[in-house]
């Protein structure tokens, strides 16, 4: 199907579906959506902005855009840089679905919450210290208030329980998702509520095969999801954080693996594991701005390659076994190995920094050269050493900081693995050394079966579809049953 | 070129985190003061009166900072495009929350002002309340359009003119036309402290307003009338926030000099007569008080300390703290001042200090869109009223003069009053 160029009349008929102030072609408006950084280099100017506030308006703007053919790309927050926006032309509407930022209900029973896709992470955080202190909403770990529950959930993104409770996608209950031809429905338990009885999204795999995967990850490409039913979490109120130094990437590694994989014991207490290497915290300040000898960070107390444990317990005394008990596997490690792992005595200062939930901590790594970029994979924990260190010389080799970030995902199953490319954004030079390196990189990662996170149509997704065509074949099958006409995000994930 | 060229790699470095939404974006856990008609003074709050206000993101930080790249890259062109911008860059308060709250550290007022002027050099009409403010700046030496003989009407005595004095006060457009309980209560306060000073009687206006709306040449001739006028002074009081934040932190960049002269506000010079003893407020006031930091005098000011840091380091890491603190310490002389004043219960509002919520004067706002300012106000009015306060203390003539409308319009039953109007009573 050919997608067609916005037009007057069907501005306004997305003027009487949501109202006059809420659709814009304004260029300098439009233009103040624009990014291209932090996860995608390329963005579009929309030629509209829409801006609904109920479920019914969604509805009604995708049928009047299903029906003359416009692209739609939808955005909750819209923090996924130039990934939030079109990808392709015509660009049709951005819509912004940031006015729905309703919580629905907090049943602490079922242990769930419903939030419409614009509920803002420090909102909800707020919300839930004055009224569920008990409970924690499950918010991004290291993105900015902004972002969204929703955002992060359908992009399978990190929560602030990552390392023990899965991706933030695997809190999900159910979804409520508007098609383009303006049907509604819901996944799991939830969908039988679709009579309007009420029925509550308590078990997410629902009548028959679910169809939420279809949609966490699709970068909205497959509908527009208008509610999420996500797990809460408890939120004892015994915490901290543990760290270590290490030798390498593979003793962050190794040393944490048999830690990780105490299930049903300390591990489950361990809701967030992540390190890096020292440059990680050098290029959080500008270039000229900072020392760039290892020898400051050392005197510091910085390793060159570090992690932490950030724990939580019931009770103080379950706190103090757990670290015990992570002590003790540190020292095991260093015992078999030779290779002791050096316990980094923290500040009070730097432990309650590094808890707050939500946190700056991805955001200022634009002050080193003035900009960056994220380029994100899973790999199997065990694969993590390998693929940072490769990426590490990789960076060095294009001349970039060698700067990255690792955590564990479900007790050390997978790992996220993040090189943050700190590039001068005004230099159209280093830009497209930038593309180069995501280039040559992501063959590599590839051919090792590893999987971007966010991954770039124009890069990554080649290199993914080649790998399962089989798999493409029948996901784009799906997304014609869904949405025949392609009106939903083109481009995105490559089709 | 643009004048926002100069600002060119500061305004890629925006990501659209869009922290700039938020008072307290990396605070989520702050203690709050609770719920006050449906609004959570809690964790992290809306901090940007426009976005609050407007909703899209242009008239956010971040969607501003994009707008400046399109100039730069001439996607949005000045002579097409101007009035578009314009009118999505004028409401913007220029409070500064968006500098506060941006871990990428960029000048924000000063791209976005850089802007403004950018829209005057390529003759994008000024908003018609905007054209008449500047041009009667320079005509009448006012904003005002007020006859400049009748500045010092405001003056009830002859001793407050010493021709040998080294501390002047630089009173303001505001205070010598307007609030002349401000410019009266000032110069009692000085005098009740012994302090040899002169009123500064030939003074014109400091050239705030036309830098805030872009309209820097008309500018540039009230900085250099002002220069020119008062040499002898070693040291300049101001009662005035935007005054002293203008002598402060713009006529350094527009002269390319440092001042001839030292400038305090007077929260900074009565906040050391207290301390010292030499004024001594002795009658009790027996009211529950909060305080209404001025983004003049306060984030505009600490942004600028810091700026002048962090250009001096050779270290961000390690300075960091070091800005920390003496952030801190600026924001403590109001709260020093009111913590002498015997009975008073004071109670802080929950958005303070760098984190103040814009009172919605400043800016051009005030003259340019005066409902949007008196909803913002509103909205500071009733976090006032959430701390249980009688009185609602501020130090800034605009502040004062917009918190008043909000009181009118929410038809609340707060007060509100200058500082030094209050110390005056007291001591």
């Amino acid at each position: 199907m050919t997608l067609r160029t916005l037009t007057s009349d069907v501005v306004v008929k997305f003027e009487k579906a949501v109202g006059i102030d809420f659709v814009t072609t304004n260029k300098v408006i439009r233009y103040s959506y624009l990014s291209k950084g932090i996860m995608g280099l390329d963005a579009i100017l929309p030629d509209a902005v829409v801006r609904p506030k109920e479920v019914s308006e969604v509805q009604e703007v995708l049928q009047i855009a299903d029906e003359h053919h416009i692209p739609v790309s939808p955005a909750s927050g819209g923090l996924s840089g130039g990934f939030a926006l079109p990808q392709t032309e015509p660009a049709g509407i951005l819509l912004d679905l940031s006015r729905m930022d309703r919580v629905l209900e907090v049943d602490i029973d079922n242990r769930y919450v419903i939030v419409e896709p614009g509920v803002q992470t420090g909102k909800v955080w707020a919300y839930f210290r004055k009224n569920y202190p008990d409970w924690a909403p499950p918010v991004p770990d290291g993105a900015p208030p902004s972002a969204t529950i929703l955002g992060d959930a359908i992009e399978r993104g990190f929560s602030l329980v990552t390392g023990a409770f899965g991706p933030q996608a695997d809190l999900i209950m159910g979804l409520e998702v508007v098609l383009p031809n303006g049907d509604l429905f819901r996944t799991g338990s939830w969908a039988l509520s679709e009579k309007g009885n009420g029925f509550k999204p308590f078990y997410r795999w629902g009548p028959g095969p679910n169809f939420d995967g279809l949609f966490l990850g699709s970068q909205g490409t497959m509908g527009v999801i208008t509610k999420a039913a996500i797990r809460i979490i408890p939120h004892p109120h015994a915490k901290t954080i543990v760290a270590y130094g290490h030798s390498s990437f593979e003793a962050i590694q190794d040393a944490t693996l048999n830690i990780l994989k105490y299930e049903m014991g300390i591990a489950d207490n361990l809701v967030m594991v992540q390190g890096g290497n020292w440059p990680l915290i050098m290029t959080r300040w500008p270039e000229l701005k900072v020392p760039k000898d290892y020898d400051f960070y050392k005197k510091l107390n910085i390793s060159e390659w570090w992690q932490n444990f950030e724990i939580w317990a019931h009770s103080d005394e379950e706190l103090e076994f757990v670290k015990k008990r992570v002590a003790e596997e540190m020292e095991h490690y260093g015992d078999k190995t030779g290779n002791p792992p050096v316990e980094w005595k923290l500040h009070p200062k730097q432990i309650a920094s590094r808890m707050k939930k939500p946190n700056l901590i991805a955001v200022p790594y634009a002050l080193y050269r003035g900009g960056f970029l994220f380029i994100t994979w899973y790999t199997p924990w065990n694969d993590s050493a390998e693929m940072s260190r490769y990426y590490s010389n990789k960076m060095v080799e294009y001349g970039f900081p060698p700067v990255i970030w690792v955590a564990s995902i479900d007790h050390g199953r997978q790992a996220i693995v993040m090189p943050i490319v700190c590039f001068d954004s005004t230099d159209p030079t280093r830009v497209e050394q930038v593309r180069a390196l995501d280039q040559v990189t992501s063959e590599y990662c590839y051919e090792h079966g590893w999987l971007n996170y966010r991954p770039n149509p124009r890069i990554h997704s080649p290199l993914m579809w080649d790998r399962a065509p089989t798999y493409f074949k029948y996901l784009k099958a799906m997304k014609q049953i869904l949405d025949p006409k392609g009106i939903l995000h083109p481009g995105r994930l490559g089709f | 070129m643009t004048r926002i060229e100069k600002y060119k790699k500061e305004i890629y470095r925006c990501i659209q985190c869009r922290s700039c939404y938020f008072a307290y974006s990396g605070e989520p856990d702050r203690e709050g003061i609770g719920e006050h008609e449906g609004v959570l003074y809690e964790g992290i709050m809306d901090g940007c009166p426009a976005q609050h206000t407007f909703g899209w993101n242009a008239y956010a930080n971040a969607g501003k900072m994009w707008i400046a790249r399109g100039v730069i890259e001439g996607d949005l062109k000045l002579d097409e495009d101007g009035e578009e911008i314009r009118d999505l860059l004028m409401p913007c308060i220029v409070c500064g929350n968006c500098q506060i709250q941006c871990e990428n550290k960029i000048p924000t007022v000063d791209i976005i002002e850089a802007l403004r002027a950018d829209l005057v050099d390529a003759n994008v009409p000024l908003l018609d309340k905007h054209e008449f403010l500047g041009s009667k700046a320079v005509e009448m030496n006012n904003p005002y359009n007020e006859p400049h003989e009748k500045r010092t009407d405001w003056l009830p005595f002859d001793e407050f003119r010493n021709k040998n004095a080294e501390i002047g006060y630089y009173v303001g457009c505001t205070a010598s036309y307007r609030q002349f309980k401000v410019s009266q209560s000032t110069a009692s306060l000085m005098k009740k402290a012994n302090v040899d000073f002169s009123v500064i009687t030939d003074e014109v206006c400091c050239g705030s307003p036309l830098l805030r709306t872009g309209q820097i040449e008309r500018a540039n001739i009230l900085v250099e009338r002002n220069l020119k006028q008062f040499k002898q002074f070693k040291t300049v009081v101001f009662s005035c926030a935007g005054c002293y934040r203008t002598f402060k932190v713009d006529y350094p960049k527009l002269t390319g000099k440092p001042l001839p002269f030292e400038v305090k506000h007077t929260v900074e010079f009565f906040d050391e007569l207290v301390s010292s003893g030499q004024l001594n407020p002795k009658q009790p006031f027996n009211k529950v008080a909060t305080w209404h930091d001025p983004c003049h005098l306060g984030r505009h000011i600490v942004v600028d300390m810091e700026q002048e840091m962090l250009k001096k380091s050779e270290n961000w890491l390690m300075d960091e703290r070091k800005i920390k603190k003496a952030m801190s310490e600026w924001f403590a002389h109001p709260r020093n001042i009111i913590a002498k004043i015997p009975g008073i219960e004071f109670k802080e509002m929950y958005r303070v200090n760098e984190n103040s919520y814009c009172c919605g004067a400043g800016g051009g706002v005030k003259a340019g869109y005066p409902d949007f300012a008196v909803d913002t106000s509103v909205e500071r009015i009733k976090e006032a009223e959430a701390t249980g306060a009688d009185i609602l203390l501020t130090t800034c003539s605009f502040c004062y003069y917009n918190l008043w409308d909000a009181v009118k319009k929410a038809e609340s039953e707060i007060q509100v009053m200058d500082l030094f109007e209050l110390l005056n009573q007291l001591v």
